[in-house]
């Protein structure tokens, strides 16, 4: 768990728009270790994005340093970005962005086809990873056959293909109804649990947020703050003092802040609606971090 | 597509009909001009023509084979049927008839002209019987009419087989299997090769002409003293063959010597003004005039071959440019669409080169689907599609026998040849059309993709 996937010293990014050059990353540091669940918040304008894009390759920073994998990505050639982004990373987007032309299976594909992955082994592949994310049986289904849930999994089984380092989201449930976004937010939780995949989200959402175990906050092209989310008790690390747990434990026997329910949210398989759980996060942080919870009613 | 491939197709088609007028007129009028020269004495009496005519049988036309095409001329048999051939009509690409052979091309009472033997200075006179047998061809106008018309298939050429053929150039001479007609020869003919080959028949054989059975006895070579389809046979067997007992269709007048050749011309139209009188010098400068003409005409015939070659190769670079440039647009479109597909597409991880050999694909197929329909629409429309866009080779526009050397359009086909050359430039413009899409569409900056909508 300790070693790192990402390290960013020093990145600024500055875009020109029209005359102006607006400056939207700002000499900002990070590191994100193997395993880890981290969400990036922050208002409109805050360089999320930017942040994100630079981190997939699809951008490239103005100065500064981007390790991925002890590799700087900031100095890549486009040439050589490619395969980064093929083999490195798994994104998921918002608006799902499958190819509507292909089916599931074939959508999940699509990042092992360049990537000398044998044809034989692509359809396998494929399915194990619909089954991973709990599409058994709908491989052969159309995009626009599945629900909005359905698709943004198709998505991240097509994130999965290629066992990248890192799996960036950007606003993975922006588009989805409560019901889809819990079950998201939980498919990504039982991913990081379970196979250990480390996943960097993009969200307005606090109580998305709350559901990861590192809260970074945005603002001004810096990380103005980091909070440790809920994501952390099913490691059995209390989320507010960082104590270890117990496994049956819903509340942190040296600081005494209630993080779950009455079930335990160690068990991920029993992970509850986002809901309940978040608000149990907002009632022990609103007890005693104040900041916290104002971040995350001006978040809203 | 369909216009690039009617285009060729139509060329062809002008091309290979102006090669075959160019080879049939040069052998005729070679052959003709030695025929001539051997017979200098030879003036030919015949009734003028009546429009462009000749008299002749058509198979096809018919419910009975001798039933008349038209009205007969007054006082004739009414199984004589004016046609195209048969008559001293120059008809170049179609030399069935003797064109110049100097038949009469109405039939004449044979007696009726008993008094040019008397002529001083006539050492004999040939009564000649010509007759074509032929089968109507329908022939489509570059404007789309159609008409009839009789091609000739061989012509019956009776001539008197008495003591005068001994003398006289009457029969061929370059026999080249059997023997020639002889005196009083009857239920006979003398074939030419082209005759031969016709019927499918040497010497020893049976032609049956007319219902009637005839023995083959000769063969001759076809630069002798008539063209290439008149077969030979007794006068009188010509005459009751055609039903024409009493009748013939010219007269060959023989002067005693050269000298004499004009006066006795003179004083033949002094005799019977209704007579058209032809003396061999006068068919040599004919055959001199013909030449002449058809040398202009060739030239005129290649002027505008040239004219289509060039008009063609106008169309078919405008119909390239459009190709080339719809594909250009088509294919910038879908890219502009797709913008975020794309974006999708380089973020997980598709380098330049991956999307654009996506894009180049898709034009080609695209434009190779288009090809495949092409063809098919091209194969059906090339007629109508090369009669659209190009100028007809019309060379002999003249004088109403043009419908031979039109290029029929109707005859357009689109080679197997043609259909490949047409879908390899389909694919060709493609992948040049899809280039620059493609190129764009690798270039696309992901990031910029995704917010695309």
């Amino acid at each position: 768990m300790s070693e790192t996937v990402l390290k960013i010293e020093n990145m600024s990014k500055a875009y020109q728009l029209g005359k102006r050059t607006v400056q939207a990353l700002k000499n900002l540091n990070l590191q994100v270790k193997k395993g880890e669940f981290v969400a990036i918040m922050g208002p409109s304008g805050s360089g999320k994005t930017t942040l994100l894009n630079v981190l997939g390759c699809i951008d490239k920073a103005t100065s500064g340093k981007v390790l991925l994998d002890n590799v700087d990505i900031a100095e890549m050639s486009e040439s050589k970005l490619f395969k980064i982004r093929r083999n490195k990373i798994g994104f998921v987007f918002q608006t799902f962005n499958l190819l509507p032309y292909l089916n599931a299976r074939e959508n999940v594909e699509l990042p092992m086809e360049n990537n000398g992955t044998p044809k034989s082994e692509r359809s396998g592949k494929a399915r194990e990873l619909l089954a991973m994310v709990g599409l058994s049986g709908r491989e052969e289904h159309r995009p626009q056959r599945l629900s909005a849930g359905e698709q943004q999994r198709v998505a991240i089984a097509r994130a999965l293909a290629n066992d990248p380092s890192i799996i960036l989201a950007d606003e993975p449930t922006g588009n989805l109804d409560n019901k889809n976004k819990q079950e998201i937010v939980k498919l990504l939780a039982n991913l990081n649990l379970k196979h250990g995949t480390t996943i960097i989200i993009v969200t307005h959402d606090g109580q998305v947020a709350a559901h990861t175990e590192r809260m970074l906050f945005l603002s001004d092209g810096r990380i103005s703050k980091e909070k440790q989310g809920l994501h952390l008790a099913k490691k059995l690390i209390c989320p507010f003092c960082g104590s270890k747990l117990q496994p049956n434990d819903h509340k942190c026997i040296s600081c005494g802040k209630v993080f779950g329910a009455k079930k335990n949210p160690a068990i991920p398989e029993e992970t509850e609606g986002i809901q309940s759980d978040a608000s149990q996060v907002f009632n022990s942080a609103t007890d005693g971090n104040s900041a916290y919870s104002a971040s995350f009613t001006a978040e809203g | 597509m369909a216009i690039m491939m009617a285009i060729p197709a139509g060329i062809a088609v002008n091309q290979a009909t102006t090669q075959v007028l160019t080879n049939n007129l040069s052998n005729t009028i070679a052959q003709t001009s030695t025929s001539i020269n051997e017979s200098l004495t030879q003036i030919d009496c015949s009734l003028t023509p009546s429009a462009p005519s000749g008299f002749g049988f058509s198979r096809d036309n018919t419910a009975s084979p001798f039933r008349p095409e038209g009205s007969p001329p007054a006082g004739l048999p009414y199984n004589f049927v004016p046609g195209q051939f048969g008559g001293g009509m120059p008809i170049p690409g179609e030399f069935g008839g003797g064109a110049f052979g100097g038949g009469a091309s109405e039939p004449m009472n044979e007696t009726y002209y008993s008094d040019i033997a008397n002529i001083a200075g006539v050492a004999a006179v040939a009564p000649v019987l010509q007759v074509s047998e032929g089968h109507n061809i329908t022939v489509t106008t570059p404007s789309g009419s159609t008409f009839n018309r009789l091609v000739a298939d061989y012509v019956i050429k009776g001539v008197p087989l008495t003591s005068i053929m001994n003398d006289y150039p009457i029969l061929p001479t370059n026999i080249t299997y059997g023997r020639t007609l002889q005196e009083n020869d009857t239920g006979v003919v003398l074939l030419s090769e082209n005759n031969s080959a016709y019927f499918s028949v040497s010497v020893g054989g049976t032609v049956t002409i007319l219902d009637n059975d005839f023995l083959v006895v000769g063969i001759y070579g076809s630069s002798g003293v008539s063209d290439r389809t008149t077969l030979y046979m007794n006068l009188s067997d010509a005459q009751t063959l055609t039903n024409n007992t009493g009748y013939i269709t010219s007269l060959a007048v023989y002067a005693g010597t050269s000298e004499a050749v004009t006066s006795i011309a003179n004083e033949i139209n002094a005799l019977h003004s209704e007579l058209d009188v032809v003396t061999a010098q006068e068919r040599l400068d004919t055959l001199t005039q013909i030449q002449s003409n058809y040398a202009n005409q060739l030239e005129q015939a290649q002027a505008t071959l040239s004219q289509t070659q060039s008009q063609a190769f106008q169309e078919i670079v405008i119909a390239v440019a459009a190709t080339s440039i719809i594909i250009l647009f088509v294919m910038l479109y879908t890219v502009r669409e797709r913008t975020k597909e794309i974006g999708t597409l380089k973020a997980i991880g598709f380098s330049n080169w991956n999307v654009m050999s996506q894009f180049l694909l898709e034009g080609v197929l695209l434009s190779m689907l288009a090809g495949v329909v092409g063809i098919i629409i091209g194969s059906v429309a090339a007629p109508f599609l090369s009669s659209v866009l190009l100028p007809s080779v019309n060379i002999f526009g003249d004088n109403g026998f043009r419908s031979s050397a039109v290029a029929s359009n109707a005859s357009v086909v689109v080679s197997p040849e043609l259909m490949l050359i047409t879908l390899g430039t389909a694919i060709l413009l493609g992948a040049l059309g899809s280039l620059y899409p493609a190129w764009r569409a690798s270039r696309t900056r992901p990031a910029e993709a995704m917010r695309y909508e």
